[in-house]
């Protein structure tokens, strides 16, 4: 056993946290929701510590290992870039949070698991084996599927949850299965290990498979995508910008864990994720373009942004190269900035005119007609947010793409700067759905919601603030992430021995 | 003990878990074919490890198995009750409100 | 002290965008002032650069990885167009200080205006390819979002997110293009790849040079992506004059005009280019003819104009095109923003409401047919020198069919400014009668740009010889300014451009007794009033998508054992596919 280091603090920490907070939640009678909020807040920003001391570890001395009975934890550059975002956004959504739940009961509940999905997280970016990878995606799993059900007297909340976890459960067990088939083929699960002993065997194919479909689930893509639009949707506004920004992107990690090691059982896996990349760009632009409701709307683009990421991993995996991952990982960020804004500002009107007012509709396109005249700060984080997920320039959407696109290009292959060409095509598609919210906000006479909306908390409006400022950051300085994106896509071909 | 008689059972119980969702319209029986899954995976460990001479991993990897599946259920289940509670029936049919 | 001035340029806008919005809409007064103190700095900012103009990157920010450096290039074309940029913005901001009057939401307006001209400096001045694009986009973004200024009306919020979409679809190309040049030459610099286009295998050199010209002319809404800008026309004025007269638009020349020496050995290429130019110039002419909307009319003359400046490079006429983008620019933001002035002050775009203006607006009716007068093409007016040289380098270099095109279209060209001018200043008055008088701000901006109309051709040698000095891709051969000017005035070809014009103004004088042959052209008029069936198109593509996504959302069947079929149908198809590919 090895002693605890920074970066086992930072997976720990909230693990620890969790229980503390339901229990102070339960303890305090009278100010219990408030305590726990404040409890959740402090854990995460103690959090950031080891967060800090882990990374310059990780940059002075190469890569972490813990090693616990059969627990085997591996910090590289990836577990940190995973880390970053989950911390990253899940502490300004935990601020966020607290004004949008305070009328809810259970506010304990959502605060802990809220906590705990966020230590869980961190950790399954940094398990080193397989069957550990497959324990903290459970674990994931099991955190969100209260925090999307959370609503559990509206009769729309509950379905999302249960086509959530159904999906999610099929998706485990074959994941399983597919642990399973290395263990008999290789008799390890250490993912170094399984790369070097894993051979060209139909079993281990078939592994891969079952990873690809099982992880795949959870990273929504065509067809298991199914439980998304829904999850994304009905879940409260923060857990949207969670499961978008920071939880299938944290399946997306799993599943190239698990491929990583399997790299030499086939050279198909980066033509695999390319094809399931133009399959979730195409069928997510689409679905996006005739929804009337926000979050939905929103939830249909995280499928095609998800195609955007799968492209590029697809064409490093393809390629051998850096770049394509740098620009999918940069992506990832991105995406967790914009879309995390997007479902924090969507979901700031949605409380402020519905949510607050005890009415549980859905927040409409039409619901935003002249929103910017009374809630100026959300509309243009909504709308910076939904032109930087179209891919328009200065915003940090634009540079990610972007770098994808070269590295398609640096292939010199027809086939990949025709998929490349496809995405960009995807991305003007994009604009079709998003400028119209843009437009609606800006109107000058206000729907009848807007109306009677009552008036924004502060403490939702800081976090809004805050990834505005880091979206148009990004975008005119797109270097400002390398460090996290750069030595993480290197990291990631790491893992697949390239 | 046979290890191709193995992955035949597993892969039958597997496609009877399958067979169960892709038909049933009972929230139950939906939490029961998920189990059924589960155990064909259970099933597959405990060869795997039989196979590759790793059956102590394999076992200690089938508990926590067990347990991380004993808590879906009982989300599934609570869920389920839930909607009857919200809804009036376990029908997964009239779950579809969410469509488009 | 150079890179001091481009960033001022640049930055001084984008700066005072910031400032106008930061005072907020409560304080109309200082959001104006502050809108046109930033706006006539940046225009005295770019100015001051055209002294200091040369072909090295002056300013340099090195970003590194796949960015490679944001480096900026003051050369004889960059500060030209940059130049033209500001100080048309800023008259433009002048303008608005009447238009605007009154309007809620000035935050917003000038916001957008200062980062569409910062950007657009950007554009011009950048020597980076991704920085060139990035700026592109900029520019379509603020286009959309201040022709959809007016979010209430459907029709603008439609005409933006056109504009928006169309332009973004042809910068797929050139996107696609910087793409292939990255990936060949390892260098975002233009000048790395104008110095050695043969590092491209020549079938993908052939594909940047289309995606380039994909883009160009969806920027410069010539067809068949014109469709765009009519609808643009919903803007407040001064965007129009701004952003799809004078600046914007002129983006997609600017493009060709900088790759030119790379693209010109492209086979097919100048000829697709002198095609594209000649279509637009013809067809969008026709459109103007019997349009009877005044911006609309206008729009389509802008493309025709812009299908000058096209063929003119297709030609190789660099110098011609340029010039006559100069013309243009002042002159076309003259009459756009005096028609801003008749349309504000009567209420309506529709010409067959307006007639008789002149006598209560005799400012506007004056700067309007010096517009008009230089759009047609009429001696000593600049548009009259610019245009010659296009015509006659077309005459010199290019096919005679095109040639011949192009000079009827600048009969029709002048037949549609006489009648504009008719319908609306003269004539009976058929709607309005009491129009009042337009501000003083109005008349100050209109008014500078009336001289400037009767003035900027006198720039043609110094502009040529910056061109010259500072472009040394594209083996310019500029004569001197007198020289250029002794050149039109004997040219053969003048005497001949010249009598097509005066048909055309002799066609609108004796439109009655020649009504035989308007009712034997009628199907053309007919056909030119729907847009030759461009804008059919635009809508069947658009409706296909719509239902091809309507169609698609019966796959979200919101039953749970169909999901459990999508795990299924993807575990199977996935193995299928490896086991095909393994």
């Amino acid at each position: 056993m090895d002693d605890m280091t920074a970066f086992t603090w930072m997976i720990v920490l909230p693990l620890l946290a969790s229980p503390a907070i339901y229990l102070l939640g339960r303890l305090f009678k009278e100010d219990g929701a408030r305590i726990a909020r404040w409890a959740a807040v402090a854990a995460l920003l103690i959090t950031w510590v080891p967060f800090a001391v882990a990374a310059s570890d990780l940059n002075e001395h190469g890569i972490q290992t813990y090693q616990h009975g059969s627990i085997m934890l591996r910090l590289d550059d990836l577990s940190l870039l995973l880390a970053a975002l989950v911390l990253g956004l899940g502490t300004l959504v935990t601020v966020y949070s607290g004004p949008y739940m305070a009328a809810e009961s259970d506010q304990e509940k959502y605060f802990a698991l809220l906590v705990a999905m966020i230590g869980v997280m961190i950790g399954l970016g940094c398990a080193g084996d397989l069957f550990n990878l497959w324990v903290w995606f459970e674990g994931m799993a099991i955190a969100s599927f209260f925090l999307v059900a959370f609503y559990r007297e509206q009769a729309a909340s509950l379905e999302a949850g249960i086509k959530y976890m159904v999906q999610s459960a099929v998706g485990s067990a074959l994941v399983l299965m597919g642990i399973a088939l290395v263990l008999a083929q290789t008799g390890t699960l250490d993912l170094v290990e399984i790369r070097n002993a894993a051979r060209d065997s139909d079993m281990l194919l078939a592994a891969g498979a079952l990873f690809t479909i099982g992880f795949g689930v959870k990273v929504a893509m065509v067809p298991m995508h199914t439980w998304l639009p829904d999850a994304h949707s009905q879940a409260p506004s923060g857990i949207s910008a969670m499961l978008s920004g920071v939880v299938i992107e944290a399946g997306l990690v799993a599943l190239l864990r698990s491929l990583g090691a399997l790299t030499g059982v086939s050279d198909s896996w980066g033509t695999l994720l390319m094809i399931f990349g133009a399959f979730n760009m195409l069928l997510g632009n689409l679905m996006a373009l005739r929804q009337t409701q926000v979050k939905r709307l929103l939830a249909y683009s995280s499928l095609s942004h998800m195609g955007y990421m799968l492209l590029g991993l697809g064409i490093a995996l393809y390629a051998k190269e850096t770049a394509g991952a740098q620009g999918s990982l940069f992506h990832m960020l991105n995406h967790g900035m914009m879309k995390g804004l997007a479902f924090l500002a969507a979901g700031g009107l949605l409380y402020t005119l519905h949510v607050s007012l005890g009415d549980h509709s859905p927040l409409t396109v039409s619901d935003l007609d002249g929103a910017a005249q009374k809630y100026p700060i959300t509309a243009l984080g909504l709308s910076l947010a939904v032109l930087g997920l179209g891919g328009l320039p200065p915003l940090a959407g634009f540079m990610s793409k972007w770098q994808i696109f070269v590295a398609g290009f640096e292939t010199k292959e027809t086939l990949i700067e025709l998929l490349v060409l496809f995405a960009a095509l995807n991305s003007v598609l994009s604009l079709a759905y998003y400028a119209p919210l843009v437009n609606a906000l800006y109107r000058r006479k206000p729907s009848k919601a807007v109306q009677k909306g009552q008036p924004m908390p502060v403490l939702m409006t800081v976090p809004m603030v805050i990834l505005s400022v880091a979206i148009v950051a990004v975008g005119v300085w797109p270097n400002l992430l390398d460090w996290l994106s750069g030595p993480a896509g290197d990291a990631l071909l790491a893992t697949f021995g390239f | 003990m046979n290890l191709d008689i193995l992955l035949v059972g597993v892969l039958a119980i597997f496609g009877i878990g399958l067979y169960g969702l892709l038909i049933t319209r009972n929230l139950i029986k939906v939490v029961v074919a998920l189990q059924i899954l589960v155990k064909a995976a259970l099933l597959a460990l405990v060869a795997a490890g039989e196979a590759s001479n790793q059956l102590n991993l394999s076992q200690s990897i089938a508990m926590t198995v067990i347990v991380a599946d004993t808590v879906v259920a009982v989300i599934g289940l609570a869920l389920a009750v839930q909607v009857k509670r919200v809804l009036g029936t376990f029908d997964t049919t009239l779950l579809s409100k969410l469509r488009g | 002290m150079t890179d001091i001035l481009i960033i001022l340029a640049i930055g001084l806008p984008w700066l005072g965008a910031l400032a106008v919005w930061l005072v907020g809409n409560k304080r109309p007064e200082q959001q104006h002032l502050l809108a046109v103190i930033f706006a006539v700095a940046a225009g005295l900012a770019a100015l001051l650069l055209i002294p200091s103009y040369s072909d090295a990157a002056e300013l340099k920010i090195e970003v590194g990885s796949v960015f490679g450096d944001f480096t900026f290039v003051p050369d004889g074309l960059g500060v030209f167009l940059a130049a033209v940029a500001t100080v048309v913005g800023s008259l433009a901001v002048i303008f608005s200080v009447d238009y605007m009057h009154g309007d809620a939401e000035l935050g917003r307006y000038y916001a957008l205006v200062l980062l569409f001209i910062g950007s657009m400096v950007g554009l011009v001045l950048t020597g980076s390819m991704l920085l060139l694009f990035i700026f592109w986009e900029m520019t379509a973004l603020c286009s959309y979002a201040l022709i959809s200024f007016y979010n209430d009306d459907p029709k603008a919020v439609e005409g933006g997110i056109k504009a928006l979409v169309i332009t973004s679809l042809g910068g797929v190309g050139m996107m696609i293009g910087a793409l292939i040049i990255y990936a060949y030459v390892g260098s975002y610099e233009i000048s790395d790849f104008l110095a050695d286009p043969e590092a491209l295998p020549s079938g993908v050199l052939g594909v940047v040079a289309f995606g380039f010209l994909a883009a160009a002319a969806a920027k410069s809404a010539q067809v068949p992506f014109h469709t765009w800008l009519p609808g643009a026309m919903e803007a407040p004025s001064p965007i129009s004059a701004l952003i799809h007269a004078a600046t914007m638009v002129n983006a997609g020349v600017y493009l060709l005009v900088r790759f030119y020496p790379a693209f010109e050995d492209v086979e097919g290429w100048t000829t697709a280019v002198i095609l594209v130019g000649l279509l637009s110039g013809l067809l969008s002419a026709l459109m103007a003819l019997v349009a009877q909307d005044l911006k609309r009319a206008l729009a389509y003359s802008t493309v025709s104009q812009l299908g000058y400046m096209v063929y003119a490079v297709g030609t190789g006429a660099i110098f011609a095109s340029q010039f006559h983008l100069l013309s243009h620019a002042v002159f076309k933001a003259l009459l756009f923003l005096s028609a801003g002035a008749v349309i504000h002050s009567v209420g309506t775009r529709d010409m067959r409401q307006m007639g008789g203006l002149g006598k209560q607006m005799p400012f506007m009716r004056n700067v309007f047919i010096v517009g008009a007068l230089a759009l047609a093409g009429l001696p000593i007016l600049n548009g009259f020198w610019s245009k010659e040289l296009v015509l006659e380098g077309g005459l010199e270099e290019g096919p005679v069919w095109a040639y011949a095109g192009m000079l009827i279209g600048a009969g029709i060209t002048a037949l549609y400014s006489f009648r504009m001018v008719w319908l609306v200043f003269f004539g009976e008055p058929r709607g309005t009668t009491h129009a009042h008088d337009a501000g003083q701000y109005m008349k100050l901006a209109t008014g500078i740009l009336a001289v400037g109309t009767f003035t900027t051709w006198l720039l043609a040698g110094v502009f040529g010889e910056l061109l010259e000095d500072s472009l040394p891709y594209h083996h310019l051969e500029v004569e001197t300014g007198t020289k250029i000017i002794e050149d039109v005035i004997t040219a053969p070809a003048t005497l001949v451009a010249l009598g097509v014009v005066a048909l055309g103004l002799l066609g609108w004088w004796f439109r009655k007794p020649l009504s035989g042959i308007a009712e034997a052209l009628s199907p053309v008029g007919d056909a030119a009033a729907n847009d030759f069936g461009f804008e059919a198109v635009n809508r069947q593509i658009v409706h296909w998508t719509k239902e091809a996504a309507t169609a698609l959302r019966a796959t979200q069947t919101g039953y749970l054992n169909w999901n459990v079929v999508g795990i299924i149908g993807g575990l199977i198809a996935v193995l299928v596919i490896l086991v095909l590919g393994a």
